[in-house]
């Protein structure tokens, strides 16, 4: 049997390839997926977060810790999926439409996915419609959106109209979060949340699910 | 208070600034050689690539890659230098051939206002803004979106954005990059103001394009740099780099892929319009690896003005480049150390167009009254350093040395009487006085100070004066196409 504390330091040193060689060959040797993920690897990301709030790790760094861990979850997700487990929450996220700014929307996406998320990324200027597919045909429960011009801005609360519209508000959680965007604006247009930076993002995401 | 015309931009007497030598610039060509032919660039919009492919570049799944004779053919075709009209012509604007042009800080959603809020900002701080910047005489050129009115709706915000930049100054400004319509609204009422033929000769519009990095061009982008390239108006090609996100982290890497998109935009304008005004622009800096925020002010960024400030030079065409950049939240310390640092290599590089500089707060997401009257400041004193060391007889003062004995003084001389008056001053922000008066005058720190000068700036209302048909058909554009914005 193979050493499953290398799969919890694969994802502590960001190293993609070495997680999914590890749980390919764990997974051949008959090991239980839900174990390697509840027990190796979200706690090595746990690490992580810690390290990166104690300013030990940098983005980079998150970001290949958040890159081995998917590249696992890649592997086990449809095993799990099979034998009926759930994610925690799917995110879709993207940047509203006309905005193209994606560095902050993509450390969300990457501190999710990193938190346990299934995360749909919807990629920039994403028009409400392509966030309702998501959450029909993709059962997303969680819609994280950014923005980061004030000329955007507005688009934000065009998405959640359409939300409403098209019935599927009630079965979603919308977040926002953006430079301009503030909690008082989250507000106004009846967001369910607003962070201001991607590891409050995860706390505030798993708040909403957990509700 | 100065005569609102008093100041010029600069005209530098020093040699500029440059820290590459000829191996130097040779390695950052190459790289930038290798990257416009072996990778190329990416163009969102097929008209653009279109028209790419039918001047000779090679063209393949939206990437454009172009040999090293094309892009030097091209890029000669666009002018070292173009003047910039004003709608005072005491204002119009040279930007290359050694002339350093101020204006201000671009963009920021948010202001810090004079009471310390920091809130989002409207259309009133709009207009302010744009006050400020034409009774300053330091800052020659208005700018465009110094702040954005986020009171006014967003598909017409930059009709009222322009209509205030013509009436409230008359200095010359930028125009509206937002879409390809808000361009061409841009073109039509700079064609109200000058003639049809009047801005085709020379422009009256300076247009941002960034190109959104690493080595693409969007569509909307593209769109508005079409619009203007016809037009005949000027455009700023600038890759705006964040190193270690948008570009390599190291700088050298930066500068190489920079070139390589701004040399791309540029070519583009030329063969859309041979001899069309053209900058090639840097925003280039770091980002805080904590938290992947940008870092406005960081050493390397002021390296990479100096840099880019040659290459530019080295490729014959004007440069906008540096800024009063501070990751401050407050006008502090930090906030004027961090924009002397970042403004200086702009000076001593010749950048040709300064955006930014003045105002700028918080990584660009603020704009603060009280920095930019301590940056305007500091571009007085930039005015004064660049006149650079009269070495002339009278500066000599054989005279003056030759009458006062040992241990006497010059107080009273007659070559001091003459020449005293032209010593630096300032603008009356940085504080010279004794404890003792200063102590009597309220004991007022530089960021109190400039409070009040904001305060008395804004307070006489004097627009300069403009045509009254001019500013009626202006008026009616401007009220037609918020009835029916296409
Ligand atoms: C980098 C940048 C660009 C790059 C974007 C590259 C990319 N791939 O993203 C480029 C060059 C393409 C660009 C283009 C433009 N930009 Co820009 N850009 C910036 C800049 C400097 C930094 C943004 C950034 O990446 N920050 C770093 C990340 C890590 O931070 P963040 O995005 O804020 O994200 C964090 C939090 O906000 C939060 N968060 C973000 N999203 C979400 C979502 C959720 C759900 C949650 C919970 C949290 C959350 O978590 C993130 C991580 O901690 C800002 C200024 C600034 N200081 O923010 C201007 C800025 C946003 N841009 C601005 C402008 C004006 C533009 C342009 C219009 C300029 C032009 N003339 O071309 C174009 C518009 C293009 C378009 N249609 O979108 C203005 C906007 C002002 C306004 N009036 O609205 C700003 C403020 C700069 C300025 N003063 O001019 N830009």
């Amino acid at each position: 049997m193979s050493d499953l504390q290398q799969l919890y330091t694969a994802v502590l040193d960001g190293n993609a390839r070495a997680s999914k060689a590890i749980v390919e060959q764990a997974l051949a040797e008959g090991a239980d997926p839900q174990v390697l993920v509840t027990q190796y690897m979200i706690p090595a990301m746990d690490e992580v977060g810690r390290r990166f709030e104690s300013n030990e790790y940098f983005v980079p760094e998150l970001l290949i810790s958040a890159r081995a861990m998917k590249t696992a979850l890649q592997i086990i997700t449809p095993l799990l999926t099979a034998k009926g487990a759930q994610p925690i929450a799917r995110v879709a996220i993207g940047t509203v439409k006309g905005d193209l700014h994606d560095i902050g929307k993509n450390l969300v996406s990457a501190m999710l996915e990193g938190g346990g998320f299934q995360v749909l990324d919807c990629g920039v200027d994403v028009a409400a419609e392509k966030f309702i597919e998501a959450i029909k045909t993709k059962q997303a429960n969680v819609v994280a959106l950014s923005a980061l011009l004030t000329t955007t801005m507005p688009m934000m609360k065009t998405t959640i109209e359409a939300f409403k519209t098209a019935g599927v508000r009630g079965q979603i959680k919308v977040i926002i979060g953006g430079a301009p965007v503030t909690q008082k604006y989250a507000e106004e247009i009846g967001a369910d949340g607003y962070a201001d930076n991607a590891s409050s993002a995860v706390t505030l995401a798993r708040s909403l699910v957990s509700k | 208070m100065k005569a609102r015309h008093e100041c010029q931009p600069i005209r530098h007497t020093l040699p500029p600034h440059e820290i590459l030598g000829r191996e130097g610039l040779e390695r950052l060509h190459k790289a930038s050689s290798r990257i416009l032919s072996e990778l190329g660039v990416e163009f969102q919009d097929e008209e653009a690539l279109e028209i790419l492919r039918a001047h000779g570049a090679r063209v393949e799944n939206g990437i454009a890659r172009f040999e090293p004779r094309l892009v030097e053919e091209w890029v000669a075709r666009a002018p070292r230098q173009f003047v910039q009209r004003a709608r005072n012509p005491r204002h119009d604007v040279t930007l290359g051939g050694g002339q350093t042009i101020f204006a201000p800080v671009y963009g920021p959603p948010f202001v810090l206002d004079l009471e310390g809020r920091r809130r989002s900002s409207t259309l009133e701080d709009f207009q302010n803004f744009v006050r400020l910047a034409s009774r300053t005489p330091v800052i020659h050129h208005t700018g465009g979106a110094i702040v954005e009115p986020t009171d006014l709706p967003v598909e017409t915000r930059h009709l009222d954005m322009l209509l205030n930049l013509i009436r409230l100054s008359d200095k010359p400004f930028m125009g509206s990059v937002t879409s390809p319509g808000h361009a061409a609204d841009s073109v039509a009422m700079a064609e109200i103001l000058f003639g049809k033929d009047g801005i085709r000769e020379r422009p009256a519009l300076l247009a941002l394009i960034n190109a959104n990095s690493p080595r693409r061009f969007d569509g909307r982008m593209l769109g508005a740099l079409k619009v203007y390239a016809r037009a005949r108006q000027a455009v700023v090609i600038t890759p705006f780099l964040l190193q270690g996100a948008m570009s390599p982290v190291t700088l050298a890497g930066a500068l190489a892929q920079q070139n390589a998109e701004v040399l791309a935009g540029i070519v583009l304008t030329q063969m859309i319009e041979p001899g069309a005004p053209a900058v090639y622009g840097s925003f280039l800096t770091t980002i805080d690896f904590r938290s992947g925020q940008p870092i406005f002010g960081s050493p390397e960024s002021q390296v990479g003005t100096l840099a880019s400030a040659q290459l530019a030079r080295h490729h014959g065409l004007p440069f906008r480049g540096g800024g009063a950049f501070t990751s401050s939240k407050l006008p502090d310390a930090q906030a004027a150390a961090e924009s002397v640092m970042s403004l200086l290599p702009a000076l001593t590089s010749h950048a040709s167009f300064v955006l930014h500089a003045a105002g700028w707060l918080e990584n660009g997401l603020v704009a603060s009254y009280e920095k930019f009257a301590l940056d305007c400041e500091i571009l007085e004193a930039m005015h004064h350093w660049s006149r650079g060391l009269d070495l002339c007889d009278d500066a000599l003062a054989m005279d003056s040395i030759t009458e006062v004995p040992p241990g006497g003084q010059h107080l009273e001389t007659e070559h001091t009487l003459r020449h005293f008056r032209k010593g630096f001053r300032g603008t009356g922000l940085f504080d010279y006085a004794s404890f003792e008066s200063w102590s009597k005058e309220g004991g007022l720190d530089a960021r109190a100070r400039a409070g009040s000068r904001i305060r008395e700036l804004l307070r006489d209302d004097q627009p300069p004066p403009l045509d009254r048909a001019t500013e009626k058909e202006l008026a009616s554009f401007v009220t037609r196409r918020k009835e029916s914005p296409g």
